[in-house]
């Protein structure tokens, strides 16, 4: 029995139970939502990741960080210690995107070392090895990709990003679009690519049944992917996105009704005016699957600060109801990320999920904002270290003089104030 | 015109921005900032008439260039920056005001309360030309410590004194508090709020009005005030002396209070013709900034709205330039027209220059982010730019088109070797050149 069986069936495993007390939600309406598809535990039987993570409905957003080994860079030690700095920064899931070197020794390596949901996704190894092979990505054949699923399911992969929307009868929409960037999504590039050369439906798309019978043996939880993804605030919300996203809901139903847990990709660049909506749509047409968005990034002009523009996008499209956020980091649009730019990439997205998850009323949310806002009233430093989102930032910062108080000789007017208020005295 | 108005404006005795915009006159600020924000200048001078926006130039900020602020313009970002008691050293602090105009702020505002204050102020207007504000209460609260011995000792004054001396030095914007009244206290001390009052020059007051048991004169001398203003053509910023400083505070109902009595004295600066913006929080959720925004504009007649932050969460120490990025972009969308940036070291520390750095290009993102949304002319053609050249892989054009081109050229340049375009996923056929060749389209990379 899948973990959506269990749950439609009010089976409540201890996974349950303790998901629903992190996340301070009643068992019986996690369990609910689980089997309803409105909650995802992405959950491999062969990773049962120690700190499993529920995405969607009345939970806090979460945040997902992307490392990987890359034709420049192929060293799996650096890729490792991307995943610690992005769990010592605090996500709650990592994505191994790898498309070059030994890509089978990197996954189970990084599922080794992550105790939190791991996610991939395969076409980019299966066109990488038949690139290897077969000396091009388009001699790529259906069972190249299955051989690579099965393997990468096989090895504990929790969550599994797929480009399944992605079929023949998008492309007249797309090409109409006239779009400043056409397709920005790599994998869905490649797989356009693939099926314009051999004039051939999209096997990830006509073979679904054998996608979800690989993911329901091994519990991956699937992650439809947008390949109509905008990579230009010009761009978003055009015909070709909105007609993919028609199909990631008919893939919805057929993955629920299959027992099988599924949520979807969404944006990109995305202007702040049109989140909402893009956020909205999804959760209509999705059948209120969790929606897990890149950024978005709000605006084009800030490479560099790219987690900036994110944070903005993530804030507004968390609040709108976007269940989890793939981070950006300072590096996007400009160079490979490097360990620093994991880390502010991932504190960024924290910052945007717990902005969204005050507006949605989270439980604990606001709380935690009380917490600390009454320990800088009572000037309790060591309060506000142990509460600040990234503690281990705030070393370098309170070593300093305090920066204004030169001693009223004769009544100090914070006291003064502070007297009327009946407080300790302030500091100015 | 009539021949006596062309005097006045020659003169330019008594008349303000606001004045010369009621008459109909175009000055050569209005025809200056109408082309800049792609206005006609009958347009800017109908919104300057109105209130609706404000041009900040002091008459005696003698070498000070012109920026407007309020309804239909680009949003705009303000950099603070001061010595302190601890920390006087005028060159680093004017490195500092250069920083942040390389960096793109709009306005600077003066914040010293250490050292001869004096003497910086002069020397940081003489050599900016960005608008520089100030709020006149600090100084006069550390020139009482060291008169009186306290700040409660304060005479009143010494407080108008204090804004006559800033204003006659140039100061272009003034933040006074003279929306603080004792009722307003008493409604703040019966709500119980987490954190009562944050802001400094509010906290002054606040001690100053409770230790002398009388009203405070900046509000029972407003006319006082507004003749000074006038005087200058000083824009003045109604000062937020209780604006929330933690989420849970925000629009509780001394905020709005105060925002009621900010109303009032909006009235009262337009009737004298002085240019007025009023100032705003601070710690907001998010949810709430569109209602913070509206009350505002609503109740203050629609002058601009001079925003810190927002700040959307009180759990990111070291990150408020991020937390105040996604509170300004809100709130620039629900209608505030100047964004006082946040720096990594808010709530921690003085911000180093490259805190300001980070601060003002932060605070961009944010206002720019809105700017798009709020059809402001550019705002859409520059992303669209962007994304043309990224589409072309034009990397140099990126680089220039990009919101610190030198950060952009920094990341990129070490880590990118040179020429770093070639591909072997496909061999012979690139996937990319065939999605290219059926959307009409050039080819991009993968």
């Amino acid at each position: 029995m899948t973990l959506m069986e269990m749950a439609q069936k009010g089976q409540e495993i201890p996974l349950f139970t303790v998901i629903a007390q992190n996340e301070q939600m009643d068992v019986q309406l996690l369990m609910e939502r689980v089997g309803t598809g409105r909650i995802v535990i992405p959950y491999n039987i062969h990773h049962q990741p120690k700190q499993a993570q529920g995405f969607g409905l009345g939970l806090s957003t979460k945040v997902s960080a992307s490392i990987g080994l890359d034709a420049d860079e192929d060293r799996l030690e650096d890729e490792l210690f991307k995943a610690d700095e992005a769990i010592r920064a605090g996500t709650n899931a990592i994505m191994d995107l790898s498309t070059a070197g030994d890509m089978d020794e990197a996954r189970r390596a990084i599922i080794k070392r992550v105790p939190l949901p791991l996610g991939t996704l395969p076409v980019y190894q299966a066109f990488a090895e038949v690139v290897r092979t077969k000396g091009s990505a388009l001699a790529l054949e259906p069972e190249d990709f299955f051989k690579v699923m099965e393997r990468q399911a096989a090895d504990g992969v929790d969550f599994m990003a797929l480009h399944s929307a992605l079929h023949t009868g998008l492309f007249k929409t797309a090409k109409e679009d006239k779009r400043v960037l056409n397709l920005v999504s790599r994998g869905g590039t490649l797989l356009m690519g693939w099926m314009l050369y051999h004039n051939k439906e999209n096997f990830l798309y006509t073979m679904f049944d054998r996608i979800l019978e690989i993911a329901k043996k091994y519990e991956v939880t699937l992650s439809l992917a947008d390949a109509m993804r905008p990579g230009a605030g010009a761009d978003s919300l055009c015909g070709s996105q909105v007609e993919e996203l028609t199909v990631l809901g008919q893939l919805v139903k057929r993955s629920r009704h299959a027992g099988v847990q599924i949520m979807i990709k969404g944006p990109g660049h995305t202007p702040p005016n049109q989140i909402a909506a893009t956020v909205q749509l999804q959760k209509q047409v999705c059948h209120g699957a969790p929606y897990f968005v890149f950024g978005p990034v709000s605006t084009d002009v800030a490479p560099g600060y790219d987690e900036i523009t994110a944070a903005i996008g993530g804030a507004m499209a968390s609040a709108a109801g976007a269940d989890i956020l793939c981070y950006v980091t300072p590096a996007e649009h400009i160079a490979y990320p490097n360990a620093q730019d994991v880390y502010r990439g991932v504190v960024a997205a924290r910052i945007a999920a717990h902005v969204g998850d005050l507006a949605k009323g989270c439980p604990g949310a606001e709380n935690w904002d009380l917490q600390m806002s009454q320990a800088r009233r009572e000037q309790d430093v060591e309060a506000q270290k142990k509460l600040a989102l990234d503690q281990d930032r705030l070393g370098d910062f309170h070593a300093s003089e305090k920066p204004f108080c030169k001693k009223c000789e004769k009544g100090c007017a914070m006291a003064v104030a502070g007297e009327f208020f009946q407080e300790l005295p302030w500091e100015c | 015109m009539t021949k006596e108005e062309i005097k006045n404006m020659n003169g330019e005795i008594k008349m303000t921005q606001l004045i010369k915009a009621r008459k109909g006159i175009i000055t050569p600020e209005v025809e200056r900032l109408a082309k800049l924000e792609g206005l006609t200048s009958d347009e800017l001078c109908e919104k300057v008439a109105l209130g609706r926006v404000v041009i900040m130039k002091n008459k005696n900020h003698k070498n000070g260039i012109a920026v407007a602020v309020g309804e239909g313009l680009r949003t705009k970002v303000n950099a603070n920056i001061g010595t302190s008691p601890d920390c006087v050293d005028f060159e680093d602090e004017l490195n500092k005001m250069r920083i942040a105009q390389a960096a793109g702020a709009d306005a600077i505002m003066e914040l010293s309360t250490g050292g001869d204050i004096d003497a910086f102020r002069r020397k940081l207007l003489s050599t900016c030309t960005m608008p520089v504000g100030s709020v006149s209460t600090y100084q006069a609260g550390m020139e009482s410590i060291a008169k009186n011995g306290s700040i409660v000792g304060m005479k009143v004054e010494d407080m108008f004194e204090m804004i006559e001396r800033q204003a006659a030095d140039g100061i272009d914007f003034m933040a006074i508090h003279s929306a603080l009244t004792r009722p307003l206290i008493e409604t703040l001390r019966r709500q119980g709020r987490v954190t009562d009052i944050v802001s400094r020059g509010g906290s002054f007051l606040t001690a100053w009005m409770f230790h002398n048991d009388q009203e405070n004169p900046l509000y029972t001398q407003f006319d006082r005030v507004l003749e000074i203003c006038k005087k200058y053509d000083m824009c003045l910023s109604i000062g937020d002396a209780i604006r929330p400083g933690c989420i849970a505070d925000s629009l509780d109902r001394a905020q709005v209070q105060g925002v009621i009595i900010a109303g009032e004295l909006v009235k009262r600066s337009l009737d004298a013709g002085v240019q007025v913006m009023v100032e705003g929080p601070g710690h907001v959720p998010l949810d709430q900034v569109p209602a913070t925004i509206m009350l505002q504009k609503q109740l203050c007649h629609r002058v601009p709205y001079y925003i810190l932050g927002t700040l959307c969460t009180d759990i990111a120490p070291g990150y408020d330039h991020i937390t105040g990025a996604i509170g300004a972009t809100t709130a620039a969308i629900a209608g505030a027209n100047f964004i006082c940036y946040l720096t990594p070291a808010e709530h921690l520390r003085l911000p180093t220059a490259e805190d300001v750095h980070t601060g003002v290009i932060a605070t961009r993102i944010g206002c720019h982010a809105a700017d798009i949304v709020n059809k402001v002319k550019g705002a859409w053609e520059w992303d669209l730019e962007m994304a043309h050249a990224r589409k072309a892989l034009d990397w140099n054009k990126q680089i220039e088109l990009s919101i610190d081109p030198p950060t952009a050229r920094r990341i990129r340049g070490e880590r990118n070797e040179e020429g770093d375009e070639a591909c072997s996923m496909c061999g012979g056929f690139c996937a990319m050149k065939v999605v290219g060749e059926y959307l009409g389209t050039t080819e991009g990379k993968c």
